[in-house]
């Protein structure tokens, strides 16, 4: 990516003073960030600059991704003047797979990203401690290890870099409390055009080929490793998906808060899915016994069908869970097999279609072998 | 407790041998042992696994004779075992036609609470022990806050209704059969069982009882109070919600297929949101939550049972079931209603009073 912003100051403040720049300079008409009130937290859109000084937008955490947020604020129109965001990548690479699907617009977004290290499981929010995690997450970050305190989805994360950014805060390896490097690429200088903002060439990379990032992808690979082999995912068949699943309260909020079930009324909430009286009667003949509702690990297993192509590993779904079953690591390890299969990257190039939207001849080839 | 669940489970043997019913309903503990999942049963073996009383409330047991009726009558005979509160929702969700129970007989038993399913999830093995210890101690610390202000955990004087009801209060370790309709009768006496006939003990110190957690009740609830009351301490304490619904999507009561606030009619275009953002300087985004919240008490408070379901699944550990309890008693005092209370009792909203048109005049 092009060139680089630098302020001497903290990562938080340089970013915030930079959107207020652009806010007052007149060339946003409204800027999306993360805001923490007392213990709440929740993402805000902005339209007075004294406002942003609320405003958390690196704080490593997410009530919602928001992906599915810019889906809502732009799904009846397009933006007709920019708004700024500012997301992590798992969240803009689920907008971009939202906007395949036809549920949004990208037109006029400035797209402010980061080299993510992660997000805390968000029911530290109301925890006392959370000032003590955030001071161990950063020290993680600075010298480039996978913080221990995030979700699951994060430590095995490996599309922590953003695609489809325009400017990209990076923290790694830096002191987050002296400076603010701010990476911009052609259509965020844009952006800063006349604001008198200085920006410098640079020869970092912001991709996997960078040392630093590098590593850390070693390090990811690694955890993945660690926790998939935990768990053992392809050896379980039925049992052990009953086992895993078994649990589940079917409250259907892992659909609810994932950023690719965009579904208005999902398929296994539909009446297609009810047992009628003669169903549960024949049903029970058979079996002896019928889990009611029925069709839990149906549900599981359908979801999986229609979201892991697209899947971000965001790791809302786990962090909403209520009897603590592991989505995301299950969803995210399944999608990664799922994804290489088609050689598809969610979130990557807006202009690649859907691998399922699309029809390849050899692919059937593939199968009548 | 296991001495009593162990007896229960032998009378649904029975019933099941005897044909009294064709099959049951109840909480089994899933294969893994972590949790307890409704299932329709008449094979012995899954009946041992079992638990017509279980530490926790993992789906609210309305929503599972919903499941099996919502659709018609069944082609078989039933019986089921639930808390109170699950059988009043499962009431209203009768009256809601969300459930058909002409072939369900309708068990409930003096509940002593349920303990918080995040707990049960984390260290299920204690918490079954701990629950096991629960018998007899009616004002246990170990229990949901919202079960410990609980005042409709017994089915004293017509509390709720109910086909037969198990007294246990004040009986050591007794069970006293009291069954509430013809269904219940048949249902007893098919199992060659008389009714309790001498309730004294069991009334007197069920009253007792209820008198007391009224008082909790309405003490929480006091203390609560200055977290809900006016729309600047409600949009504080509903701030930290991250519109997940788990709340609607686990209540017996919220049964809509589609939640009117997850409609059409609540999505906007750039310009509404910023013209909002406008008024305030800055909105949260998705804006509307509290809207959300109180349109959701509007729809079912008057049937809310505070069974805190909600409460128990909220991943912010917002107090949804102690809120709603507070909201839900005034409404159905105003309205002279108890949900659960009887079957035949039409919902107050589906009635016209002319005289309450009156008071709205005056």
């Amino acid at each position: 990516m092009g060139k680089l912003l630098e302020f001497k100051r903290p990562v938080e403040e340089g970013l915030k003073e930079l959107l207020k720049t652009l806010l007052e300079g007149g060339k946003l008409k409204a800027v999306f960030t993360l805001t923490k009130k007392d213990d709440a937290v929740f993402y805000t859109l902005i339209k007075d600059a004294k406002k942003l000084e609320e405003t958390t937008p690196l704080l490593p955490l997410m009530p919602v991704n928001a992906g599915k947020l810019l889906s809502r604020l732009t799904l009846k129109e397009s933006l007709e003047e920019p708004i700024a965001v500012v997301i992590r990548p798992c969240e803009l690479h689920a907008f971009v797979e939202l906007i395949k699907r036809e549920q949004g617009s990208l037109e006029n977004f400035l797209f402010i990203s980061m080299t993510c290290g992660g997000v805390l499981p968000i029911d530290n929010i109301a925890k006392n401690e959370l000032d003590t995690k955030l001071n161990k997450y950063f020290e993680s970050i600075k010298n480039v290890k996978v913080p221990d305190e995030v979700r699951p989805a994060c430590k095995m994360c490996q599309n922590f870099l953003p695609y489809n950014a325009d400017m990209v805060v990076d923290f790694w390896d830096k002191d987050i409390n002296k400076t603010c490097r701010i990476f911009v690429n052609d259509t965020g200088e844009k952006y800063l055009n006349g604001l008198g903002f200085e920006l410098k060439n640079t020869n970092q990379g912001l991709d996997y080929e960078e040392e630093k990032f590098k590593n850390l992808l070693a390090l990811k690979k690694e955890n993945e490793k660690k926790i998939l082999e935990s768990y053992k995912i392809e050896e379980w068949g039925m049992d052990g998906l009953v086992k895993i699943f078994g649990k589940c309260v079917g409250c259907h909020s892992c659909s609810r808060v994932c950023p690719i079930c965009y579904c208005n009324l999902c398929e296994f909430d539909s009446d297609q899915y009810e047992y009628a009286p003669s169903t549960y009667s024949t049903e029970l003949e058979k079996r002896g016994g019928v889990r009611v509702p029925p069709n839990t690990i149906l549900f599981h297993l359908g979801r999986l069908t229609h979201v892991s192509i697209s899947c971000v590993g965001c790791g809302m779904c786990e962090d909403v869970c209520p009897v603590d079953i592991p989505v995301s690591i299950i969803f995210s390890g399944i999608s990664k097999e799922v994804q290489g299969l088609f050689n598809y990257t969610p979130g990557k190039d807006i202009k690649e279609d859907l691998p399922l939207s699309t029809f390849k001849e050899e692919e059937l080839n593939e199968f009548e072998e | 407790m296991n001495k009593l669940i162990s007896d229960i489970r032998e009378l649904l043997k029975k019933a099941l041998d005897n044909k009294v019913i064709d099959a049951l309903l109840l909480p089994v503990k899933v294969p893994a042992g972590d949790s307890y999942s409704w299932v329709i049963l008449k094979d012995d073996k899954l009946l041992e696994k079992a638990s017509p009383i279980p530490p926790v409330i993992s789906v609210q047991g309305a929503r599972a004779i919903s499941s099996l009726t919502r659709r018609g009558k069944l082609d078989f005979k039933i019986a089921t075992f639930m808390r109170p509160c699950e059988a009043r929702a499962t009431i209203e969700l009768a009256k809601l036609a969300q459930a058909d129970l002409d072939d369900v007989v309708l068990i409930t038993f003096d509940c002593p609470g349920a303990i918080e399913l995040k707990k049960y999830t984390e260290k299920p093995e204690e918490v079954e022990k701990e629950f096991s210890e629960l018998m007899g101690n009616w004002e246990s610390d170990v229990i949901r806050t919202i079960c410990k202000m609980c005042d409709k955990f017994t089915c004293v004087d017509d509390g709720f209704a109910t086909d037969l009801h198990i007294g246990l209060i004040g009986l050591n370790g007794k069970m006293a059969f009291i069954p509430r309709t013809e269904k219940g009768k048949k249902f007893l006496s098919g199992l060659g069982l008389k009714s309790e006939e001498n309730l004294n003990d069991w009334e007197k110190k069920s009253r007792e009882l209820i008198e007391k957690k009224r008082n909790k009740r309405k003490e929480l609830q006091n203390k609560l109070k200055p977290q809900v009351v006016g729309l600047d301490a409600l949009s504080k304490t509903f701030a930290k919600c991250i519109n997940c619904r788990i709340c609607r999507s686990v209540c017996p009561i919220c049964y809509c297929r589609q939640c009117y606030f997850d409609s059409e009619k609540l999505k906007f275009t750039p310009d509404d949101y910023l013209i909002r953002a406008e008024k305030s300087g800055g909105i949260k985004f998705l804006p509307d939550t509290l809207l959300f919240h109180l349109g959701r008490m509007t729809h079912m408070a008057l049937s809310c049972v505070s069974c805190g379901t909600c409460e128990d699944a909220c991943p912010m550990d917002i107090k949804v079931a102690q809120i709603f309890s507070i909201v839900g008693d005034n409404v159905q005092k105003l309205f002279e209603y108890v949900p659960g209370r009887k079957l035949d009792e039409p919902l107050p909203l589906t009635v016209y009073k002319e005289e309450e048109f009156k008071e709205l005049e005056v």
